[in-house]
């Protein structure tokens, strides 16, 4: 790893480049623009990595401006939650992944103590266009209302596990971009938070009703959560990446994302063509987990739970702050269509062991 | 994966080549210098000079792209080269990274900046001919346009560009009907199909900037398979995204886990200011890639309808060996004559260094290419053919390798008469990539003259006019002289006086 060691060898390197542009070229420049950035009273600098699905919590203007109010500046950067455990971490005072099993996994690593701050959760949906989801609903796989809907696990996975493709559905002839194997586009699950808990779902509801607890378990669930995962060759590594992809009108017809992405979205006031928001019968919760790396990590942690301001503003993007639901159903009341603010009809299951979901989810890649 | 090992190792030579010539360009592109990232590129980023001059105006973020192929970027990485060299790595796509553990652990944050998906390129005339109605246009139609004879396209090669990869795996996973991610028994299934859709390219290329220029100049192939923002920058093309299903590429800036965390902070910045809907509206205005952010609507002109995004392969074995079988058994074989300048003055060190430099490129060759030495000096010395029999490869390289060992310096220079022999001996065959590759060390001295040269040509049927000529400035070569050639007969310049002869040689490779 050591980049000291292998400078010399890759100096040479800039030889085989066809074209070495240098677009601008002006230093001074950065000065002024990072001048321009941090304003205000921020006093102590705070490091985390953060699960994608955050990224734009913390680069929202009115965030930095709250945590500076409280004497902080946060530098973040992406990762996915799994793969926090592959970097190194000196030199940062947090690491925020998207749900309990990573979280307890590093503050393991890292000895962090526990009771771990939990700010926020945010159930994982299925975002599809009203096409799609019509022609779910149409064949027995979701049930819709409005412009939400629930998606039966069960019937979802009998139709994975026979390799039914959506040429063999009623209706989705009538839709050019409708064929092919049936899948829901998830996260790569080694690495990313909402694939991992895709697995944990799937897995439970395979299993019987019951939380994979050992080898055994993971070896009878093991070929149909292959199939789940190779039918959809390379994955996205965020959740933000396959967020985009269908916002953008790219990709797949059917997405894992979290609940929050979709609520900042419609926060915003914009909505996806046609979007419907499909909350699996069985799903598992994704609670957003500091670990704290230091001291300061830590308060921050506390803050992101209690500062009414940087609570109301999670919720502006889509979260749900621990302990008390009342806020973010009067935030989502104007798009309440799209959002099952209670999460009625849902089933919230324990996820495995942090070893266990490791070893579905090498046995599901590989 | 023969091809794969040797691009490997001419990319090492390459480096130890370059060590010297390029001194000073090492110092500009790989020194570490605050305000500047460091970043690697695709090459098709190049259209986004104004973009990040933009950008470097509201942020003070300077971006030094270097540019490179998908497959080397990925070596680089895994091979730890990559590391304090390059401060973020911006590529068309991650997924063929992903699919190399060793490579996809060198990186931290990844964040999508636009998107293209890949697309094909029609003259409008075709399109009526064709009787096409571009929004339902599938990848089987194309297909069967191909085999009537009716339709004829270039895309660059999936080895050395980006954007070839990407229509590789859109072809193969468009025509073998695989209603998931592709398995090397969908591949296997589709070889027949495969190959006779590939017997339609009629222009490969290392670069979508050539293929473009070689599409004009050529002016009698139908379509182009490339990204849609590569497409839709050139007049006259109607672009199809075929109805069943593209690939799409999503652009992710992704910082490397060998930064610092400052320096990978100000990757973030830059991510962000990509981000912003302002630059999102730029990019999409100027470079006609879709945006990421739902505020921004697409550019004029690009359609909205939905399309399938045809799965990329999940394991790496698939991904490689759909290269290699494209490469050895899919594309059109190649046809190649080196006329090589022995003369007087290329006596010792010069001529080592062109034997080294062919001797390394014989690892390249693929299976059923054909490859003549035309050595000359006031004339053709000899002219010796041999191919790479699938069944035996190591003959025919071990062919060619012996006949460079033999070559020898004498006489003078005879550039015209020895490529009028060159095209003579490619003679109009239509079932090959053919083209002749010239490399010479000074000016015409003996033979026919230019003027003569430029008679000839006009004089050839219409299929040799379509060979290029891809020349080498080397030694005391003409660059006006060689300008002129590669002009008149559609081919392109390559340098080895500022860069390296063997980086010349394994560069054409991409148009070969």
């Amino acid at each position: 790893m050591g980049s000291e060691s292998t400078l010399p060898g890759v100096r040479r390197i800039a030889g085989i480049v066809l074209a070495v542009l240098l677009i601008g070229g002006v230093v001074a420049a950065v000065v002024a623009g990072r001048e321009g950035k941090d304003t205000g009273t921020a006093t102590k600098t705070v490091r985390g990595v953060i699960g994608s699905e955050k990224a734009d919590f913390f680069a929202d203007p009115a965030v930095v401006k709250a945590l500076a109010a409280k004497g902080y500046t946060v530098k973040t950067e992406t990762s996915g939650s799994w793969a926090m455990e592959d970097l190194k971490l000196d030199g940062y005072d947090f690491a925020f992944p998207s749900s309990q099993a990573p979280a307890d996994a590093l503050a393991d690593k890292y000895h962090a103590r526990q009771p771990l701050p939990r700010p926020f959760y945010s159930p994982l949906v299925v975002v599809a266009h009203r096409s799609s989801a019509q022609v779910l609903a149409a064949n027995g796989l979701a049930t819709l209302d409005h412009d939400r809907g629930t998606l039966h696990m069960a019937a979802y996975l009998d139709a994975a596990r026979h390799d039914r493709t959506w040429q063999q559905l009623k209706g989705a002839r009538s839709h050019a971009e409708l064929t092919g194997t049936l899948y829901i586009a998830t996260t790569d699950p080694e690495t990313s938070n909402s694939g991992a808990l895709y697995l944990a779902a799937a897995s439970y509801v395979a299993g019987g009703g019951r939380v994979a607890a050992g080898k055994v378990d993971v070896d009878r669930t093991a070929p149909l959560m292959h199939k789940l995962i190779s039918v959809q060759g390379a994955q996205q590594p965020s959740s933000d990446a396959a967020f985009r992809d269908f916002v953008s009108g790219v990709g797949n017809p059917l997405v894992l994302v979290y609940e929050s992405q979709v609520a900042a979205l419609l926060h915003d006031g914009r909505g996806v063509d046609d979007l419907t928001v499909l909350y699996p019968d069985t799903t598992a919760n994704s609670d957003h987990t500091v670990v704290p790396l230091t001291q300061a990590g830590r308060d921050l942690g506390e803050l992101l739970s209690t500062d009414p301001a940087l609570r109301k503003l999670a919720v502006r993007h889509g979260f749900r702050p621990q302990g008390d639901s009342a806020e973010f159903t009067a935030a989502t009341a104007p798009f309440a269509s799209y959002i099952n603010q209670k999460l009625t009809g849902i089933r919230q299951v324990p996820v495995p062991t942090s070893a266990v979901l490791h070893e579905m989810a090498r046995r599901a890649r590989n | 994966m023969r091809r794969r090992l040797a691009l490997i190792a001419g990319l090492a030579l390459l480096l130890t080549a370059c060590t010297t010539q390029h001194q000073q360009s090492e110092e500009d592109g790989s020194q570490p210098r605050p305000g500047t990232l460091r970043v690697l590129a695709s090459s098709e980023l190049s259209d986004m000079a104004p973009v990040l001059d933009q950008v470097r105006k509201s942020t003070g973020i300077t971006v030094r792209p270097t540019y490179i192929g998908t497959l080397d970027a990925v070596d680089l990485l895994a091979k730890g080269k990559a590391d304090g060299a390059y401060d973020a790595l911006w590529l068309s796509s991650n997924d063929y990274l992903r699919l190399r553990p060793d490579a996809a652990k060198k990186v931290v944050s990844e964040t999508p900046v636009m998107f293209s998906p890949v697309a094909i390129g029609v003259r409008a005339q075709t399109v009526r001919s064709l009787n096409w109605k571009p929004d339902q246009v599938t990848w089987s139609q194309i297909e069967k346009a191909v085999q009537d004879g009716r339709l004829t396209y270039g895309m660059t090669d999936p080895a050395r560009s980006n954007s070839g990869f990407s229509t590789l795996i859109s072809v193969a996973s468009g025509l073998s009907g695989a209603q998931s991610a592709l398995t090397d028994a969908d591949v296997e299934k589709a070889t027949p199909k495969l190959k006779e859709f590939f017997k339609g390219q009629k222009l490969t290329s290392g670069s979508s900037g050539w293929l473009a220029s070689a599409y004009a100049h050529r002016g009698n192939v139908d379509a182009l398979l490339n990204y849609e923002s590569v497409l839709r920058g050139m007049p006259g093309l109607t672009v199809i995204r075929p109805r069943d299903g593209v690939v799409t590429a999503d652009y992710p800036l992704s910082s490397l886990a060998s930064s610092d965390p400052d320096t990978r902070d100000e990757v973030r910045r830059l991510a962000e200011a990509l981000r912003t809907p302002a630059v999102q509206r730029l990019i999409t205005e100027r470079t006609h890639r879709r945006p990421v952010v739902a505020s921004v609507a697409p550019g004029p002109g690009l359609d909205t309808s939905r399309r399938r995004e045809l799965p990329f392969p999940g394991t790496r074995s698939v991904a490689d060996r759909l290269l290699d079988s494209y490469e050895n058994k899919l594309r059109r074989p190649s046809r190649t004559v080196y006329v090589l300048d022995t003369s007087g003055s290329m006596e010792g060190k010069r001529l080592e260094r062109l034997k080294t430099a062919l001797l390394d490129l014989t690892g390249d060759f693929r299976d059923r290419e054909e490859v003549t030495l035309m050595p000359f000096g006031s004339e053709v010395k000899s002219v010796r053919t041999h191919i790479v029999e699938p069944t035996d490869p190591q003959r025919g390289l071990d062919a060619i390798r012996a006949d460079t060992r033999a070559l020898e310096a004498g006489g003078n220079t005879a550039i015209y008469t020895s490529l009028e022999k060159a095209y003579e001996h490619l003679g109009d065959d239509r079932d090959t990539f053919t083209s002749i590759v010239l490399m010479t060390d000074g000016e015409n001295t003996s033979g026919a003259k230019a003027g003569e040269f430029d008679g000839f040509h006009r004089g050839l049927s219409g299929h040799q006019r379509d060979i290029p000529v891809f020349p080498i400035l080397f030694g005391d070569s003409d660059k006006t002289e060689l300008e002129h050639i590669a002009e008149l007969t559609g081919g392109r310049l390559f340098d080895a006086q500022k860069g390296s002869l063997d980086g010349a040689f394994e560069e054409i490779r991409g148009y070969q």
